[in-house]
């Protein structure tokens, strides 16, 4: 299966091409080469230990591939620190999510918004404005508006994960990766959040999710990426790959069946 | 009596400084310091220098400490903050054992194992501060200015960013910060403020040698530090009054030996830290300050 050929969604935002990233003796990710569109929600699917995260870690500059190339719009990033590449607007999420523990939400919320590294934010009156507006909306979309004077570590776990939501909305990202983002939520938190990755997608963000919940990729996916063992196994729209007989037993953890059956069907 | 608790007052307040501005870079930045005594001593010999070989007033010798206060924690920030943690307290740690043999060996500044005596007064503005009074007047007004621009900074944008990074390093770093560059002006500021207190202290004993500079001292102002409360403004100020008193109050219990004071006060000290452990983990005025935890929440 040749990887992107078909093509939904708007421009490529994000292009990882043929990085691998070796941890010992353990090829982590193995020749990937992977595009993140703008508008469209693409999944990354696979078992544990597939290499998702580490993908990730690849794309937004926390780890340096050993071969490859990370494309920004065209222009490698591989060369920049990733306080750098996080100010291109590559947001992500982290499974653990790694919230400001002791701050409050809103303080959570409005410290993504101010990127200057001395002791005033540039831009004077206007931009403290935005940024003020920025935060305002931000905890409205995200329904924190009444929790905004709680500490992070005090808050219950859907709100913390909406926290996690609010930051990179706050910080103005327009490439989202986000891992594992639904996991462990109640069904009305799970459509409210599809609902926040909808209204992104619609303003031309390209969304990135890694997720287990079958349920969950199949209700937001445009678009999923099926990994095995560091590699990309197969590419392509949700009812495709989610029907596939031979990725199912590979997620389920049979891969001898898997093996059996891939040979049949040649 | 009452120069007795003039001159306590004025220890405080220079104290006081010390541990405010520790508290900066400890408990809003998780930047774990043990060279802070090297400030405060780098404040008094330059000060000092200053004003004995120059003959400066008050506000040229402190702001004189404060650049090479300043300048030399730079030589310690920029290459000890590219590593975490720990590695910052093993490097300030090296520094300040560093600091404690220049402070004795370098005599022709530092006068050595002996010190240096007959520092002149401080002058400000051609007024001779010669009554003790008077000296706690400046100092005070000197603690106050110095809580006046940690609590500006702390609400600031650039707090925000020091407790995101204190909170989680990496989190800070995907959301642009440029957490090198932050936490060394964090460093920097905190050690040019806390040679003010080096340089009153000068002024205040006019005498002043390598002892009140040493490791001990640093281990007190975290003591200081983490007693009245990490991360709060007046948390610092209520450990430093505590731990400063905490000798003075021994002295006036009856019926105990002065010789045995010492050891007694040891005592007080570790038993003091084993309950704020158990009943205050966020130092004594951290109920204070901080939101208050949900029912039953951990702290």
């Amino acid at each position: 299966m040749s990887p992107a050929a078909d093509s939904i969604g708007g421009e490529v935002l994000l292009q990882a091409t043929d990085v691998a990233k070796t941890f010992g003796g353990l090829k982590a990710v193995d020749n990937v080469t992977f595009a993140l569109r703008a508008g469209i929600i693409t999944t990354l699917v696979g078992p544990n230990g597939a290499g998702k995260t580490t993908l990730f870690n690849l794309m937004t500059g926390h780890l340096v591939p050993d071969q490859g190339e990370v494309l920004w719009l065209g222009k490698s990033i591989l060369r920049l620190p990733h306080w750098k590449i996080a100010r291109l607007g590559i947001g992500r999420s982290f499974q653990d999510l790694k919230l400001f523990a002791n701050m409050t939400v809103e303080e959570n919320v409005e410290t993504v918004t101010e990127r200057g590294s001395w002791l005033w934010q540039p831009g004077g009156p206007s931009a403290r404005t935005a940024r003020k507006e920025k935060v305002e909306a931000t905890l409205a979309a995200t329904g924190l508006v009444d929790k905004r004077h709680d500490r992070a570590v005090d808050l219950a776990y859907a709100e913390r994960k909406f926290l996690s939501m609010a930051r990179i909305l706050a910080a103005g990202a327009d490439i989202w990766l986000l891992d594992e983002p639904a996991s462990g939520l109640d069904l009305s938190s799970r459509l409210r959040f599809g609902e926040l990755l909808r209204q992104a997608t619609a303003r031309g963000v390209a969304v990135c999710l890694i997720e287990h919940n079958l349920d969950v990729v199949a209700e937001l996916s445009d678009r999923i990426a099926f990994l095995d063992q560091g590699r990309v196994l197969a590419e392509g729209d949700p009812q495709t790959i989610l029907r596939d007989p031979a990725l199912a037993a590979i997620y389920f953890g049979d891969r001898r069946d898997a093996a059996a059956t891939s040979e049949q069907a040649a | 009596m009452w120069a007795y608790i003039v001159n306590l007052a004025v220890l405080i307040s220079i104290n006081a400084i010390l541990a405010v501005t520790l508290n900066f870079i400890l408990g809003y930045a998780g930047i774990f310091s043990i060279a802070h005594a090297l400030f405060f001593g780098v404040g008094a010999y330059t000060a000092t220098f200053v004003a004995m070989k120059l003959g400066a007033d008050f506000l040229l010798s402190t702001a004189a400490g404060m650049a090479v206060g300043a300048l030399i924690s730079l030589a310690l920030a920029l290459p000890a903050l590219r590593v975490r943690g720990e590695y910052f307290v093993a490097a300030s740690l090296g520094l300040q054992m560093l600091a404690i043999t220049v402070f004795t060996e370098w005599k022709s500044v530092t006068g050595g194992i002996g010190g240096l005596t007959n520092i002149p007064p401080a002058r400000i503005l051609g007024f001779e501060v010669t009554k003790p009074e008077h000296f706690l007047v400046l100092s005070l007004t000197c603690l106050v200015l110095i809580i006046l621009i940690i609590r500006a900074l702390v609400r600031s944008s650039f707090g925000r960013s020091l407790k995101a990074i204190r909170d989680d390093e990496t989190a800070a770093w995907a959301y642009g910060k440029n957490v090198a560059i932050i936490k060394t002006t964090a460093v920097v500021l905190s050690s040019a403020l806390c040679a003010v207190g080096g340089s009153l202290y000068a002024f205040y004993l006019s005498f002043i040698n390598v002892e009140s500079f040493t490791l001990d001292t640093s281990v007190q102002l975290m003591a200081m530090v983490i007693i009245g409360g990490t991360a709060t403004l007046f948390g610092p100020v209520v450990g430093t009054i505590l731990i400063l008193l905490l000798p003075a109050g021994l002295s006036y219990l009856p019926y105990l030996p002065p010789t045995e004071i010492g050891s007694i006060q040891q005592i007080a000290y570790g038993l003091a830290m084993v309950l704020l452990m158990i009943y205050r983990p966020g130092g004594l005025w951290g109920f204070q300050e901080k939101p208050k935890a949900k029912e039953g929440g951990a702290p």
